[in-house]
């Protein structure tokens, strides 16, 4: 086994507590049950990467096996790192048509075309996602193992999600990705979570949205114990008229768990304070961040508890309804800037 | 004698002319007096179309009517006339509705922040079971827009709204309603596959469910496997517009059998195929 898997095994079972190393190893088969028997994970750390070290040598196995049991790591454990989305725009006739051979073969020979050497990996995970692991060389240095760009798309949405990207080998995974696809283009998403599975949830509509209906007045958490009987909520009408304000803002039930969200101000002070006309027309700019454990969580709470006043300013509920974190508000008027993305579809 | 002639030629032009004017001020009073008695007709008859569309506005806005018992004079006409125009005013109503039912093709649309939008419900179901329900909000400012939808992001909404949208509302919805009963059909098969075919193995599908990949096991000594891929080409159906059989052994693929079985599993929902294929014994 050469410097760079040593290294990349290193850095996967150092990040992992001793008590889920044995899971991850059965997983990635390349052990023997003797060799998972013998590990001791009682042992400090050091010792237990070098026995894995020692038995991998012993099965022969080498980088390749290494990136694998990388992959399985990361595809347990997703939320590590910062993600971001992108958005393919322009889908083409044939985009619905596209499978996942097609994709893979086509990825991979875009990419194998422009870059002298790169390694690619590909993984269709059980819930429809792929997983793609690309180690960068160029033209005259060899892959590197140790910055791996991870990136996950499931066909046939618009959505790309990617971490750990440096920015000259951007332009090769958007054209890779437009080309596999069978879009015209790619764009900034506007979302970046640390979290993986808050982002998927988010896009890809996997938390319970609530829609105004004929039958609508959703059943409202009886987290708060059965009332008294002889105590009447008096304000109970607008307790589930600002619940429901709530529910269609920002979600009914487990909401996806974004951490933060950031406005740019790049508006002019409109006050009435000391300043000369100059002053007036410099853009006042600052940046608003919201943070939280569970963002939309939070902000849900607000407004049906009444902290917030409705109707929710589409300000944060588009954080929502567009899918994205990061806004930038200029002077054309209120709500969201002409600078974000169309509604998306 | 000039006077005489010329005298004579004018007295009986202005005789012709008097009668003429006779005739003119005859006419002139008879279309007066006409136009008097169509004026009263008119006021008469918007009077009452004034009646029956506050009626009609209060029956829209839910509002109570008030019948006044001093009001019962010959003039309005008494209840009797209120009860006629009550009628008149709910027939029109009752045809406004109709009308909009038509436009948005018999959707159930419901109006949500004050007419500046409106929510539509799709409902899919399949051999009688009732599946899932997807929404969708429609922007109405300007244009018509999707404002937001909990319709999965595989399907290609786009690609409908694109075509339709602004062109014939009704025409959107119901194709949007077709693709979504088709893509539920679909999924529902390939869930029904699973449970009750346990011995067939899903081998590739995916979310749009264009694509399904199926390993069975033929009856045949020894048991081959048999790989049937059917693909849906026409995303409006629930049946494959293409299907391919493939084993190890050629002849049993070619066999007239699996001829008969490739028919089945294009012509009939790929449970139902399967079952039937069980229960002749081509598969296990």
């Amino acid at each position: 086994m050469d410097e760079q898997a040593r290294s990349v095994l290193n850095r996967v079972i150092r990040r992992i507590p001793n008590k889920n190393i044995k899971n991850l190893l059965s997983k990635w088969n390349c052990l023997s049950a003797d060799q998972l028997q013998a590990l001791d994970y009682t042992k400090p750390k050091r010792m237990i990467v070098e026995h894995i070290i020692d038995c991998c040598e012993s099965s022969n196995l080498n980088l390749k096996h290494i990136t694998n049991l990388e992959m399985i790591y990361h595809l347990d454990n997703p939320d590590q790192g910062t993600w971001y989305a992108c958005q393919l725009t322009d889908a083409q006739d044939d985009a619905v048509c596209v499978e996942l051979t097609q994709f893979k073969e086509q990825f991979k020979a875009h990419l194998h075309g422009v870059i002298r050497h790169i390694s690619i990996k590909m993984k269709k995970h059980e819930d429809d996602a792929i997983w793609i692991r690309i180690a960068w060389g160029d033209n005259f240095s060899k892959p590197n193992h140790l910055k791996p760009t991870y990136v996950v798309h499931h066909l046939h949405t618009s959505y790309v999600f990617i971490s750990n990207l440096m920015a000259k080998h951007k332009i090769f995974l958007c054209q890779a990705l437009v080309v596999a696809t069978r879009h015209g283009s790619i764009k900034d998403g506007h979302l970046s979570t640390r979290s993986l599975t808050a982002m998927r949830d988010l896009l890809l509509r996997r938390y319970q949205q609530v829609f105004p209906s004929a039958q609508s007045k959703i059943q409202q958490e009886r987290d708060s114990p059965p009332l008294h009987p002889c105590i009447g909520k008096e304000h109970s009408d607008y307790e589930e008229m600002r619940h429901q304000m709530a529910c269609e803002a920002f979600g009914h039930g487990p909401t996806p768990k974004l951490e933060t969200a950031v406005y740019k101000l790049e508006t002019r002070y409109r006050g009435n304070g000391n300043l000369t006309v100059s002053d007036r027309e410099e853009f006042f700019r600052g940046v608003v961040r919201f943070s939280s454990s569970s963002l939309l969580e939070s902000l849900r709470n607000c407004v049906a508890s009444g902290m917030a006043e409705g109707p929710v300013t589409p300000l944060l509920s588009a954080i929502t309804r567009r899918g994205r974190n990061s806004f930038v508000i200029t002077d054309k008027g209120p709500g969201v800037s002409s600078q974000a993305s169309a509604p998306r579809a | 004698m000039d006077q005489g002639v010329l005298g004579h030629l004018m007295s009986l032009e202005r005789a012709g002319v008097a009668q003429q004017d006779q005739h003119q001020s005859e006419r002139i009073q008879m279309l007066k007096v006409r136009a008097v008695s169509l004026r009263a007709k008119r006021d008469q008859l918007k009077h009452q179309a004034n009646v029956i569309k506050t009626l009609k506005d209060k029956i829209s806005k839910n509002l109570p009517f008030e019948y006044d018992e001093e009001d019962d004079d010959d003039e309005t006409g008494g209840f009797a006339a209120l009860q006629r125009s009550l009628l008149t005013a709910w027939k029109m109503q009752l045809k406004d509705l109709q009308h909009a039912h038509h436009l948005i093709g018999g959707f159930d649309l419901v109006e949500c922040k004050e007419g500046k939008s409106v929510c539509v419900s799709f409902h899919t179901a399949y051999e009688g079971v009732y599946l899932d329900t997807y929404n969708m909000e429609l922007d109405l400012m300007r244009t018509v827009q999707i404002s937001r939808h909990n319709i999965p992001p595989s399907f290609p909404l786009e690609v409908l709204a694109k075509q339709s949208l602004q062109k014939d509302l009704k025409v959107f919805l119901q194709t949007v309603s077709q693709n979504l009963n088709a893509l539920a059909a679909r999924r529902q098969q390939v869930t029904l596959v699973k449970d009750l075919v346990g011995s067939v193995e899903v081998m590739e599908s995916n979310e749009l469910c264009n694509i399904l990949v199926l390993m069975c096991s033929a009856q045949s000594e020894p048991p081959r496997a048999v790989l049937c891929t059917l693909e849906y080409k026409d995303l409006t159906q629930s049946l494959p517009t293409h299907v391919s059989i493939e084993s190890e052994d050629k002849t049993l693929s070619g066999s007239a059998q699996w001829k008969t079985n490739q028919a089945l599993l294009l012509e009939s929902p790929a449970h139902t195929a399967l079952l039937t294929m069980k229960r002749m014994g081509s598969i296990v």
